[in-house]
């Protein structure tokens, strides 16, 4: 770590709360009752999470002062926000459920009641800011100075004093992370994230478990204790949705002795993504050890103790993965643009909350320095929570979602000794780890400045492709890295010691649109501009639609009476008046009216559903529920899901199926299974007909999108990160061939040759979606690497590169006008959709395949809107839908005034 | 073996022969009173006494189980043996590894000295998967040491307990004591905690439950046990009448004699939260005297009722998408 971070060694300067209330005692009737009038600051932690504060402590701490009052007393809150976002005081459960909100400077008082005796979570109420750590406890106890009872060793369930207790522990589950404090003596010691907590054997320890946002069941190995108001013994308890809170006592090792026995959340998706820690019963004195701390060793943190970085998993477009100080971080002289880097020191650990989003995620590490332990980082199932992991080898360490594999969050860790940040392992040479099985990659590589360039586009607006301004500019930050050394990448090198990320700047690049096509299209462009921002939501994406006659923005629907968020993909019903619409990073499809993009209902359907499709034979609805493990059916003309077919045998896990495709004759659904790396072939009654592993053996494929053949005899899946694209018998699942897209390309020197021999230089790093052409002809490949892949499909080649935008996702075909097909194709990280013609001439060959146009996507003057552009206007752009459907199988369904459009071999691609 | 021999006097269900404590008709009620109450005295001490209480010798394995046809596997624990006192009861459970595991049916103040073996392909020969291919078997509810926790050394700072390679040691077999001991009573569940992660691999098939009853419980007629996971009820049932497992496999219809006495043992793994319910059935809530007709039930929490079976019923979890993707299954009464 540089000369910039030598704030990193201020002595821990010990934090110890004596919880001191003001108790006015009441006279009269209410002799016992007592008024606790409490002092409260909010306060913004060096790492960004939030956190309440005692009046009079030096600090603030997470969880907050844990507040004990007795039965019929009443508590007086007057709470400070020193922080930028409106917090709150709210006692579910107890009293004012919606109370006033504080505005940032402001002072506001709030007031409980302790009238039934419990454990009770108070939380700041701030539309999930509360998570970051603005959370404690209100423990209600009885009069008479019991507490919960222990089940002793030898079974006799004992009565507890207030006397009694040795310590007390409070523990919150938040994401999949524990936050504790200890309480000795009436002395409240913050002990932080994932803790090892300690007790000598056969103390009396009061527990105090809460929790806020996703649910979660708390396991202590080989303790029992009382399900509250019950003689009920348990050693797990589930603590619900939203808050909840589970106190109980024990008795340090009773019957079971010494030990370190584990805590942990019980969910499987919590306990792989970290959710765990120790309880030390052990002999007289032992002590608990305080676990990462957001004051700890961190990039510009205070304390010399193991620090703490925080990412908020966020809806909100390039900041999947944001810091929650991610607004200073840009702030700083360093020229960050993106909010999704994080540096600390090795022993660090970083903590992620799912508290911006309502999608199902995973936080998976996509690459790591070679060497560095516990790596995967990965879970078996996406989820909603967050995780934790403590970091001890330098370098760069790049986090996604499987589910959403553009969400990225990075983390330097930096080792304190050497000039510049690591971004590999300095005892492997600075080399890295990729999750698909790469492993040694010299960080001078030009793949991985090429992954480096990917992050740091993705998650920075400011370095998108904004057609609008005409130029581009790319900053990298000024900070200067350590990577592999010579030969490789002398501008990033130079010389081999380090240089400033910002060497790879692009300044003032033109940027123009190609223009309109010539030739127009049939009908109009649906296209998913996934990020564009607009006034009367919070949550991001607008669908804008293309008139194919005369290349202009007809109309923007954003849907804030619902709003509608990060819309994905569509399909349209037969007869082309009712567009679905999935919306990724929520739980719902939308159903709106083509012709004046109003809404006519929002359906609940799953976690994260991402593509829609119809069946071309009865016009039922099928939606990949891509966060779970099925294909949801809505039989047509129904608003509700009939059935979720599985995508994987009971027990198996889950395949969390994305782009699928329907045969033209409706009998059969291809999904590419990301999670399990395989394409599945079911039929709609539910049948698993076949599960073929695209990976050829390496891990990682990430199969994404499918495209079918029109008489559905072979399967094309694109595989995300390995760069290939599957060809599969549609029949029967055979895997016929794998295309690797990036033979021509050079992942050390970055050199490009015809390496396959095919006579064309063609690479397509990272492709996403595959459409085959309604007659049968061409595979489009939009690879968000900036390519678009042409493939033949009678020799399963590729035929041609061009070029496309960072971000290059969607693609779909409609029909232009007099005949022949149009491919139309998005980008995330630009506002322009480009045409692709796959036979200009229309002699049936493909060679000739081109770029026909392109069309910006930012509402013009003539659009009609439902809501205001705010910001990223036309960015994001994902599924695209020509409408009319022109596939084979769908084509012959259309009602004869959207036929009419169409040349006879359009209407009829293979038969005629 | 001798003191084993006064075990049925004890009047423990795990006795093949429970009728010891049966008296003679003829008796007055007096003489009656008076030899029941010198008996209870007697069983008192007989049962508190240590020596005497059952000692359970359990033998297990794990196996992979192909399941699906395409590649994707499921593991699942094999009784191998099972003695009470040295009374063979192992043809009680299936011959196969069975999904879900064996279960163990324990009274309060017996003992468990249960052997895990590991036979699945590798384990034994030297490969790792992931950073462990132990098979281990931790249990919830009953009372062991540290060295019986049935964890890896990362987790425990002992020892990697389970059968197979691990990342610290490597055991052909790993054998774990537990002390069913008062205060125990319940159903709970145990579950692989070593298998390629220190998370194990209880959501890929390996978990069973034990029950522990306390010293002269009822018996049921049948005994439905079920575990909820993220896209099935995994479950079996268990007659007292030879206390055979049966109906392995994936959200089993249920079969009761009307107006029986069945008790239902929910155990959830997995990720999901869930709502059970049982159509047209009320029961207490555990530990309470409250009457309910559904129950939210989380990972590894456990949740034990009786009903009398008086009629047909659907069994199923009201979460959203397990309910659309069939998570339900029937209980059948017959008369
Ligand atoms: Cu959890
Ligand atoms: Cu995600």
């Amino acid at each position: 770590m540089n000369k910039y971070f030598s704030g990193l060694s201020i002595p821990l300067t010990k934090m110890t709360v004596l919880i001191l209330f003001t108790v006015t005692m009441l006279a009269s009737s209410m002799a016992f009752a007592a008024v606790h009038n409490i002092t409260l600051t909010a306060e913004t932690l060096p790492n960004g999470q939030l956190a309440y504060k005692l009046s009079g402590e030096a600090r603030a701490a997470i969880p907050g002062p844990t507040l004990f009052v007795k039965q019929g007393d009443s508590v007086n809150v007057t709470l400070t926000n020193n922080t930028a976002v409106p917090v709150s005081f709210k006692v579910p459960g107890v009293g004012e459920q919606n109370p006033a909100m504080t505005a940032p400077g402001a002072t506001a008082t709030y007031a409980v009641d302790a009238t039934t005796v419990g454990s009770y979570v108070y939380h700041g109420n701030s539309n999930g800011k509360e998570l970051l750590g603005l959370f404690g406890a209100l423990i209600v106890d009885k009069t008479d100075g019991s507490v919960e009872r222990y089940v002793n060793d030898n079974g006799a369930l004992t009565a507890v004093a207030q006397a009694d207790i040795d310590k007390q522990l409070v523990l919150f589950m938040v994401g999949s992370t524990f936050w504790a404090t200890e309480i000795v003596d009436g002395i409240q010691k913050p002990l932080w994230a994932n803790p090892i907590l300690g007790a000598a054997e056969d103390e009396i320890v009061r527990f105090h478990v809460l929790s806020v946002g996703p649910a979660h069941t708390f396991h202590l190995h080989a303790h029992r204790w009382l399900k509250p108001g019950t003689d009920s013994v348990i050693d797990t308890k589930l603590l619900v949705d939203g808050a909840d809170a589970h106190s109980f006592t024990i008795k340090a090792g009773a019957g079971v002795g010494k030990g370190d026995w584990q805590f942990h959340c019980h969910l499987i998706s919590h306990m792989e993504a970290g959710m765990h820690g120790s309880f030390k019963v052990g002999g007289a004195g032992t002590s608990s050890t305080v676990g990462a701390s957001p004051y700890g060793r961190i990039l510009l943190g205070t304390d010399d103790v193991p620090g703490l970085v925080t990412f908020e998993i966020s809806d909100e477009g390039a900041s999947w993965f944001r810091s929650a100080r991610g607004d200073a971080i840009v702030g700083l002289p360093y020229d960050i643009k993106t909010k999704s880097l994080e540096v600390m020191a090795p022993g660090s650990s970083v903590n992620f909350v799912m508290s911006d989003t309502n999608g199902v995620h995973t936080i998976s590490t996509l690459l790591w320095p070679t060497g560095a332990h516990h790596m995967p980082f990965d879970q078996t199932s996406a989820y909603r929570g967050g995780g934790i992991i403590k970091l001890d080898t330098p370098g760069l360490y790049v986090f996604t979602c499987k589910v959403h594999p553009y969400m990225f969050g990075a983390v330097i860790v930096d080792d304190p000794n050497t000039v510049g940040l690591d971004l590999g392992n300095p005892e492997k040479e600075y080399k890295i780890d990729l999750v698909t099985g790469i492993s040694g990659l010299p960080t001078s590589s030009d793949l991985a400045v090429r992954l480096l360039r990917t992050f740091f586009v993705a998650t920075s607006p400011d370095n998108w492709q904004d057609y609008s301004s005409q130029i581009w500019n790319v900053k990298f930050p000024t900070l200067p890295v350590r990577i592999s050394g010579a030969p490789f990448s002398e501008e990033l090198t130079q010389g081999g010691v380090s240089a400033p990320l910002s060497i790879l700047n692009v300044n003032d690049a033109p940027l123009a649109l190609l223009g309109k096509p010539a030739v127009p299209g049939v009908g109009e462009v649906w296209i998913n501009t996934q990020f564009e921002k607009t006034d009367g939501k919070t949550k991001p994406g607008t669908i804008t639609v293309v008139d194919a006659k005369n290349w202009t923005v007809k109309r923007k629907i954003a849907l804030p009476e619902i709003n509608m968020n990060n819309p994905h993909n569509m399909w349209v019903n037969r007869d082309q008046s009712v567009v679905y619409q999935t919306q990724w990073f929520d739980t719902k499809l939308t159903m709106l009216k083509r012709n004046n993009g109003q809404l006519i209902k929002n359906i609940h359907v799953g976690d994260t559903p991402s593509h829609v499709m119809t069946l071309p034979s009865n016009d039922d609805i099928t939606i990949a529920i891509n966060g779970e493990n099925g294909v949801a059916l809505i039989p047509a003309g129904k608003f509700e899901i009939s059935k979720i077919l599985p995508t994987q045998a009971a027990g198996h896990t889950s395949a969390n199926p994305h782009g699928h495709w329907v045969s033209a004759d409706g009998k059969s659904i291809v999904t590419p299974n990301i999670n399990t790396g395989d394409i599945g072939i079911y039929g709609v009654d539910g049948k698993i007909h076949s599960r073929t592993s695209t990976g050829n053996n390496a891990p990682g494929a990430h199969p994404i999108a499918i495209g079918m053949m029109p008489d559905s005899s072979k399967v094309y899946a694109a595989n995300l990160l390995h760069h290939t694209l599957s060809v599969l018998n549609g029949d029967t699942g055979a895997l016929i061939k794998t295309i690797n897209l990036i033979a021509d390309y050079h992942p050390i020197t970055g050199a490009f040759a015809d390496n396959d021999g095919n006579g064309e230089i063609a690479v397509g790093v990272l492709p996403i979606q595959s459409p085959v052409s309604p007659d049968g002809k061409a595979v489009v490949i939009a690879s968000t690497g900036g390519q678009i892949v042409i493939i033949d499909t009678a020799t399963d080649t590729i035929v041609k590169m061009l070029p496309c935008d960072p971000g290059c996702h969607g693609a779909n075909f409609g029909a232009k006008k007099g005949g022949g097909y149009y491919a139309y194709v998005s980008n995330k990280f630009s506002n322009r959709m480009i045409v692709v013609d796959i036979d200009p001439n229309g002699d049936g060959n493909i060679a000739d395949a081109g770029i026909a146009g392109d069309v910006a996507l930012v509402a013009g003057n003539n659009t009609a809107i439902d809501d205001t552009v705010n910001s990223l206007p036309g960015f994001g752009g994902q599924g695209v839908l020509a409408i009319p459907v022109v596939y084979n199988g769908w084509v012959q369904n259309l009602p004869s005034k959207w036929k009419k459009g169409l040349t006879d071999a359009q209407k009829n691609p293979i038969g005629h | 073996m001798l003191f084993q021999s006064n075990r049925p006097y004890c009047g423990m269900e795990f006795s093949e022969n429970s009728s010891a404590t049966q008296y003679t008709p003829h008796a007055t009620l007096l003489r009656q009173l008076l030899i029941s109450s010198l008996m209870a005295l007697a069983m008192f001490f007989l049962c508190v006494g240590k020596s005497l209480a059952a000692e359970h010798i359990i033998q297990m394995t794990a196996e992979e189980v192909h399941e699906d046809g395409f590649g994707s596997k499921l593991m699942a624990y094999k009784m191998l043996s099972h003695t009470v006192n040295g009374t063979n009861i192992t043809h009680r459970y299936s011959n196969h590894a069975t999904i879900p595991g064996p279960t163990l049916f324990l009274t309060e103040g017996d003992t468990v000295n249960l052997t895990i073996y590991n036979d699945i392909p590798g384990a034994n020969a030297g490969v790792l998967k992931g950073i462990s291919s132990q098979v281990s078997v931790h249990v919830h509810g009953v009372h062991y040491k540290i060295v019986s926790d049935g964890t890896l050394k990362v987790i425990n700072q002992e020892d990697d307990q389970g059968a197979g390679v691990g990342p610290a040691q490597t055991h052909a077999n790993y054998s774990y004591t537990w002390d069913v001991a008062p205060g125990t009573a319940g159903t709970w569940a145990y579950h692989d905690h070593n298998y390629e992660t220190h998370n194990g691999a209880e959501h890929k098939g390996l978990f069973g439950a034990i029950i522990v009853n306390p010293v002269g419980a009822a018996n049921y007629a049948k005994e439905f046990v079920l575990y909820l996971t993220d896209d099935a009820f995994w479950g079996m049932e268990i007659d007292s009448h030879g206390m055979k497992q049966k109906k392995h496999g994936i959200n089993p219809d249920f079969i009761a004699r009307k107006d029986s006495e069945v008790r239902f043992h929910l155990i959830a793994l997995g990720t999901d939260i869930h709502k059970f319910k049982l159509s047209g059935y009320q029961w207490a809530d555990p530990g309470t005297n409250n009457m309910i007709n559904e129950v939210a039930i989380g990972p590894l929490e456990k949740h034990v009722f009786t009903v009398k079976a008086t009629k047909n019923a659907q069994y199923s979890d009201e979460n959203f998408t397990n309910k659309l993707m069939g998570m339900v299954g029937k209980l059948k009464v017959s008369h």
